[in-house]
């Protein structure tokens, strides 16, 4: 919400990705994924894709395979192609006829507060960062330029 | 299966009268209306709607069907398994649990095939039969 700009990722049928990504934006995945991903945009897991992953975004479309744990901040929808073998934290699921999910799913009122106390923590953490970036440089005149982003895990 | 008997005996489900969908497959079927209570073990060859409160054991063939203002606290065992109510337990829908966007359940379940609307709310386990766990 800080930015206005957004990024979309996408990985094709054929692409592959095996570490950790975090992206500011949407994530759309048709290939091969492992490791660990992030977005603060939606993500969208097509039918072709594989993942290998723990997920977490805004809005997660699953229509492919993920084998790893899932969590959303705003909902999760595991589509009639989708399949999830882990762990699901969402405040809302929606899970069509012929998906597949195996795992512990967690859901309701107190994930869904959970995760805005978590973002809330995010958001006013940021502007004291920034705050103290701005002074520092003030103070330094020039040579403060890095962006000191808020590190989440 | 004593029971099972004897409800059989007692239920004229052909009375479509008062909402309750006719089955002309034969099938018996109990009703619980909104303030009716079952308290137990039910083994039955039929479908149980509960519209009321339930708790216990129940095991039966047919379907079940737990409406929006129901409460069931049970071990649930049946073919297709309808929840729009408030329901916790442990469950085994051998053929597909459809969770309604008022449905709120808690526990484990074993289902073959699973829907979840919009709105439910759903906390617990869940293990699918002919979805194999493949790694971990």
């Amino acid at each position: 919400m800080t930015e206005n700009e957004t990024s979309v990722v996408m990985l094709g049928p054929r692409d592959r990705l095996i570490g950790e990504l975090y992206i500011e934006g949407n994530l759309r995945v048709s290939g091969t994924l492992e490791g660990q991903i992030e977005a603060t945009g939606d993500v969208d897991v097509t039918e072709a894709a594989t993942v290998k992953a723990t997920v977490a975004g805004r809005e997660v479309n699953v229509s492919g395979q993920v084998n790893g744990a899932v969590t959303a901040s705003k909902k999760l929808v595991i589509g009639r192609s989708g399949s999830i073998v882990g762990d699901v934290r969402v405040p809302r699921l929606i899970m069509q006829d012929g998906a597949s999910l195996s795992g512990n799913v967690s859901m309701g009122p107190k994930v869904a507060a959970e995760m805005a106390q978590a973002a809330a923590t995010a958001e006013t953490a940021a502007p004291v960062e920034v705050a103290a970036v701005v002074v520092q440089s003030a103070a330094d005149g020039e040579t403060a330029q890095e962006k000191s982003k808020p590190k989440k895990r | 299966m004593d029971t099972q008997h004897a409800v059989a005996d007692t239920a004229p489900i052909e009375a479509s009268g008062d909402g309750v969908e006719s089955r002309r497959d034969g099938a018996n079927k109990i009703t619980l209306a909104p303030g009716d209570s079952l308290e137990g073990k039910l083994t039955y060859n039929g479908h149980l709607n509960v519209q009321g409160r339930a708790e216990g054991e129940f095991r039966i063939t047919g379907n079940f069907d737990v409406a929006n203002g129901a409460t069931v606290k049970a071990l649930i065992e049946g073919a297709n398994v309808t929840i729009k109510g408030d329901v916790e337990g442990v469950l085994t829908a051998r053929e597909k649990l459809t969770l309604g966007k008022s449905g709120k359940w808690s526990g484990d379940v074993t289902v073959k095939r699973l829907q979840i609307d919009d709105g439910a709310s759903f906390n617990g386990h869940v293990r699918m039969e002919g979805f194999e766990q493949s790694g971990g």
